[in-house]
């Protein structure tokens, strides 16, 4: 989707967007020669076209971050499992975090959870590649 | 006043690049697996997953390195088949890990993350609209075990499709073209209806289909040893395509599947000896199909 300044016939630039309300998106664009800003605001269908593609607009080509889209979500919490959130007695090391963020979107609430279940059962404070590798050999993987 | 095509770039969404690059490192991801060989039918019910593993037992036997992707989001099987239905997902240095059966078998199935006897629920923004994306959702998440899984080096990488004539061509462009098909049917002129179907959608693509496996081909006794039948032997509906084998029925074979037995305890069953010349014949025929397929 590109959007015109008609008064200049100038492509407007993405300039920001908002994070999702109840599903909307706002997109701000600007006339970099009239600065003239116009904003987007997506209905719930026009923002689940885009969602459901796994991109998000204006993001960087390299994902893994952002807003979930796990289809999983709402079982989480049934299982026992933070979600998204870490426990805040525990650390992630940025090594841990990355290989967190390279496993499929939907897999990592309960990764996650798992792992700091596995971590706390044994006294640590932070995840680092060690306990990942741990935590993988105890489940026989 | 300028159009759509007299703009260069994408308006700053950055979608298109996102899709690109998510294709790319598909590919990428991909790249050690060899053979990539989808197992559908269209039709429901026929024994695909069940097909699915004992195919991927009877590779293993063989000395082939084999994953099986459950790609029926909706029904997965391939958990409890191999039992592996305690297993979550975890991160290792290339995506996440994917769990392995006792035989050695890689299984990537929804079923480890949802356990029986939920259901997936495809969530939306759109309330209410979840049927309306479930399709795109399902594939998107299809996408992201294919980009997301650390699938190694492996010979074979088996995908168990879900039921849907409309589907499997669907499947094939995800897969890509190099993706083979092996359809399961069972003897009854209604399963055999659907097959046909899916054949003929097959034949929109350049996808190779090895063959058809005629699943519950009898009823294997196992009081008196022998095969008896099930459905009417002569049927009104062919294949112009090579029958790799059939199975009977076998309660054995069943209770097996329903405890996620072992590649040991198949080999004892008497259907194990079919299975394997099922096997065998579908490398042949992939062989003669890819000739260099032992070399690529």
């Amino acid at each position: 989707m590109k959007f015109l300044c008609v008064s200049c016939d100038e492509a407007m630039k993405l300039m920001e967007v908002a994070p999702p309300d109840r599903g909307s998106l706002s997109v701000v664009y600007r006339c970099p020669t009239c600065a003239q800003e116009i904003a987007m605001l997506t209905n719930p269908f026009e923002t689940q076209v885009v969602s459901s593609l796994g991109v998000q607009i204006g993001a960087d080509s390299d994902p893994m971050d952002g807003e979930s889209r796990c289809p999983f979500s709402s079982m989480v919490p049934e299982l026992g499992a933070p979600g998204e959130e870490s426990s805040p007695e525990l650390r992630w090391s940025p090594e841990a975090s990355s290989r967190l963020a390279n496993m499929p979107e939907f897999a990592r609430p309960l990764a996650k959870a798992g792992i700091e279940k596995f971590a706390k059962e044994r006294g640590l404070g932070e995840i680092d590649l060690g306990v990942l590798d741990g935590a993988r050999k105890s489940m026989g993987m | 006043m300028k159009g759509y095509y007299d703009i260069s770039g994408d308006g700053g969404s950055n979608v298109l690049a996102q899709v690109d690059a998510q294709q790319a490192r598909i590919a990428q991801n991909l790249s050690l697996v060899r053979n990539l060989l989808a197992i559908g039918s269209g039709k429901g019910g026929v024994g695909k997953s069940t097909m699915t593993m004992q195919l991927a037992c009877a590779l293993r036997r063989q000395g082939y390195a084999v994953s099986i992707m459950d790609a029926d989001l909706n029904g997965p099987c391939q958990a409890r088949l191999g039992g592996l239905r305690e297993t979550i997902l975890l991160p290792g240095a290339s995506g996440a890990t994917v769990p392995t059966t006792e035989s050695g078998i890689g299984v990537v199935s929804m079923a480890t993350l949802v356990p029986e006897p939920r259901a997936v629920e495809f969530e939306s923004v759109a309330t209410g609209s979840s049927h309306t994306w479930r399709a795109t959702k399902e594939f998107t998440i299809l996408r992201e075990l294919l980009e997301g899984m650390d699938w190694g080096k492996l010979d074979y990488l088996l995908v168990d499709l879900p039921p849907g004539v409309e589907r499997i061509v669907q499947y094939a462009e995800l897969l890509g073209p190099t993706a083979m098909f092996v359809l399961v049917t069972i003897p009854s002129e209604l399963s055999k209806g659907v097959v046909a179907r899916s054949i003929e959608a097959l034949k929109q693509t350049s996808n190779p289909i090895l063959g058809y496996i005629e699943n519950m081909d009898g009823y294997f006794c196992q009081d008196c040893q022998r095969v008896k039948p099930l459905y009417p032997a002569q049927s009104s509906i062919q294949f112009e395509l090579p029958r790799l084998g059939t199975l009977p029925f076998d309660p054995a074979l069943a209770a097996h599947c329903d405890r996620g037995g072992s590649l040991a305890d198949l080999s004892t069953l008497p259907s194990w000896p079919l299975l394997q010349r099922i096997a065998e014949e579908m490398l042949k025929r992939a062989a003669e199909l890819t000739p260099s397929e032992e070399t690529r």
